[in-house]
């Protein structure tokens, strides 16, 4: 099976009844199955007139209660920002799985990427956050999906699956694991029409799902827990941000997760994504190298990146962009004490080969 | 029903300017929804940006206020999701007509079962007044001081052709009428379209010699004509709409089958 | 029955003056709290009187559905 066809599969098997898409290179095998398997499953999928209003509909489909997903590559994302920021600002529970390609504009539509990870992360206007799972494999494209519905429900924030043409086409195998959670968001119970808003120490408001007589008013203006527009009051508007932020970056502990191996390596290469397959040769052969694979790109998994770096003595950033991850690498690795932090981009397509990466640390390092 | 049962007391007196003609919509819309006496708690209003875009934060029900110009990708998907529940979208002219064009026509052609209430008052209202792609020819906004050089919408007719179930047209001055029309669109299936032609004093009257509310609504009075009757009267220009003046009446009643019941939703 | 301005809403559009068919309002001259010019109800009992068609006694409405700002209804009094 292919990746994006194994992405579907893991929607519909945590129950995402509704799917609204526009056919891109390399996303559309997506928007296709779903398109069949959505009728078999008792829910909707629909092709919309473009990606504005796929994200659109998703967004709406979510306050019915409905788990709801959209599957898209750049130019998509790119028109998708505002509706973006838009479900940041309602909290609304959404999936969006973005298969990068070579960018900007229409760029490479065939061809794999990691363009598009600052985007994910500062693509709208204004403050917010989202949780970015970046996936490495058929298994994973499986397995994220399914991560992605749960923590959107649990945190009702937007969350990516950020793949790229690479992963998306290739084809493998998956396992059903035994012990897959599945996340349901917390609905109201109680009548909320003037509180609509109010959260605990959790951050998170209960779900007041449309049809149930809650009259609640949701908008994308900046609201107080009302959810009546106050536009110009600034500690409304500071309050209510600094929480939407927080309720992300207060639990990035319980949301990151990266895969590890041989931490006290004096070199480690961090990666995430397709080159990541690359690094997993290099690795067979040289038990002297350890690895960093970010499978949460954002929220940055910070503890375990420092934890790393206080032992490091140079660190290997794998991107196939000209350095943004890498930034963040750089950042905080610094801080934690190693000095030696360098970017080994690669653009065009093509992952690195693992040559390419030996030569590449034997110049530097042997 | 009362007025009140339906909208916010609260939130009383509004937000809209004096004489703005989104409350008599409101009224009218009240009107045809209490009598057709639909479940106010298993409605959901949806709505863009603007000043229509303000008009469910005063209802009382559940009510989702958009992004500029998408409001009936919203609705589609809030329909879609949960057939049970009737959509009603409040747009404008700018939000309809400009940034919304596509989400419009292809929502008429689409055919979801949503009532879109379209609130044209020929001039982004919000924003400070700046030309809309219904303001009539030759009129002045505050981006165009010498006059609108292109020619309007006419959203009706483009509805029309894009294959609504349901098209009608009226202005704040025909309210008993219009209030008959909301009603059938209300009940209708499919996709249904009312557009209304309101006056905006603040903005567009300002501007255009007609400084008073009054003198607007006057204006709208004395330029609209049955759109039965429009045939004969048309003129070689099309500075108001495509028949010279504002036609109103209903454009269209389709019987087509609404999408949600042509590919069968489950719930 | 008896016309009501609330002169809370009324925001002195005097769109009520223009719509009544029997010239029941008359734009004011005083300015209410709120600083708006509340229409005075001058003709009452032609209201009363006014019939929409013949034998039928119901009220026009015109006025109240006309009202941007709901502030015209109707008090038993």
């Amino acid at each position: 099976m292919q990746g994006n066809e194994a992405c579907v599969e893991g929607a519909l098997y945590v129950g995402c009844k509704f799917f609204a898409g526009y056919p891109i290179t390399p996303a559309t095998e997506i928007t296709e199955r779903m398109a069949w398997r959505m009728h078999e499953m008792g829910g909707v999928s629909i092709q919309l007139e473009d990606e504005i209003a796929s994200i659109a509909a998703i967004i709406g489909a979510s306050w019915t209660g409905t788990k709801a997903m959209t599957a898209t590559s750049g130019p998509g994302f790119s028109l998708m920002q505002e509706n973006l920021g838009y479900a940041c600002m309602t909290e609304t529970p959404i999936v969006i799985v973005n298969v990068q390609r070579g960018g900007p504009s229409t760029g490479q539509p065939t061809k794999a990427s990691q363009g598009d990870v600052m985007q994910t992360r500062w693509g709208s206007h204004g403050d917010y956050e989202t949780i970015v799972l970046a996936p490495n494999s058929v298994q994973e494209m499986f397995d994220l999906t399914i991560e992605a519905f749960n923590l959107s429900e649990k945190y009702r924030v937007p969350t990516i699956v950020l793949s790229d043409a690479d992963i998306g086409h290739m084809r493998g195998k998956f396992t059903v694991s035994e012990d897959i959670k599945f996340i349901d968001r917390k609905y109201c119970t109680k009548h909320v029409e003037h509180n609509a808003f109010i959260c605990d120490e959790g951050l998170v408001p209960e779900f007041p799902k449309f049809g149930q007589g809650h009259r609640v008013h949701i908008t994308g203006l900046t609201h107080d827990v009302s959810g009546y527009p106050k536009t110009t009051d600034p500690e409304i508007h500071a309050k209510l941000v600094s929480r939407l932020v927080k309720k992300i970056r207060n639990h990035s502990n319980e949301i990151s997760r990266t895969e590890i191996l041989n931490p006290k390596a004096d070199t480690i290469l961090v990666t995430y994504g397709s080159p990541s397959n690359s690094v997993f040769e290099v690795l067979s052969e040289n038990h002297n190298i350890g690895l960093f694979r970010l499978i949460t790109l954002w929220p940055f998994p910070e503890t375990e990146m420092k934890q790393i770096a206080k032992t490091a003595k140079h660190i290997l950033v794998l991107e196939m962009n000209l350095g943004q991850i890498y930034w963040e690498v750089e950042r905080i690795a610094r801080q934690a004490g190693c000095q030696k932090v360098e970017l080994f981009s690669k653009i065009g397509g093509e992952i690195h080969k693992p040559d390419e990466i030996i030569k590449r640390l034997k110049n530097e390092v042997l | 029903m009362k007025f009140f049962d339906l909208y916010r007391k609260d939130r009383w007196p509004h937000m809209f300017c004096p004489g703005c003609g989104i409350g008599t919509a409101m009224n009218c819309f009240f009107r045809a929804f209490a009598e057709s006496r639909l479940n106010q708690d298993k409605t959901v209003f949806v709505s863009g940006i603007g000043c229509s875009g303000r008009i469910p934060s005063y209802i009382l029900a559940d009510s989702l206020h958009t992004t500029h110009g998408r409001p009936i990708a919203f609705a589609g998907g809030i329909k879609l999701a949960n057939p049970e529940l009737k959509v009603v979208v409040f747009t404008g002219d700018g939000d309809l007509g400009a940034i919304g064009g596509n989400h419009f026509i292809n929502g008429c052609r689409r055919n979801i079962d949503l009532t879109v209430i379209c609130i044209n008052n020929y001039i982004y209202g919000m924003t400070g007044g700046q030309v809309s792609t219904t303001t009539p020819f030759g009129y002045y906004t505050s981006t165009t001081p010498y006059g609108n050089k292109e020619y309007p919408f006419d959203l009706s007719e483009v509805a029309v052709a894009a294959g609504a179930n349901y098209v009608t047209r009226w202005t704040t001055y025909h309210v008993k009428s219009l209030t008959k029309s909301i009603k059938k669109a209300l009940v209708k299936d499919g996709f249904s379209f009312v557009e209304i032609v309101s006056q905006c004093p603040t903005q567009f009257g300002r501007r255009n010699d007609m400084i008073s509310a009054r003198q607007v609504f006057e204006w709208l009075k004395k330029n609209s004509v049955l759109h039965k009757k429009a045939h004969t009267l048309v003129e070689d220009h099309l500075d108001l709409n495509l028949m010279g003046k504002i036609t109103v009446g209903e454009f269209v009643e389709r019987n087509r089958e609404a999408y949600t019941k042509v590919i069968g939703v489950r719930k | 029955m008896v016309t009501v301005i609330n002169s809370d809403y009324c925001k002195g559009c005097n769109l009520c003056v223009v719509t009544c068919p029997v010239k029941v309002y008359k734009e004011g001259d005083k300015p209410s709290s709120r600083g708006y010019f509340v229409p005075k109800i001058v003709n009452v009992e032609k209201c009363m009187d006014y019939k929409r068609k013949k034998g039928e006694k119901k009220k026009c409405e015109l006025c109240v559905l006309v009202c941007p700002d709901q502030a015209i209804s109707w008090s038993n009094e």
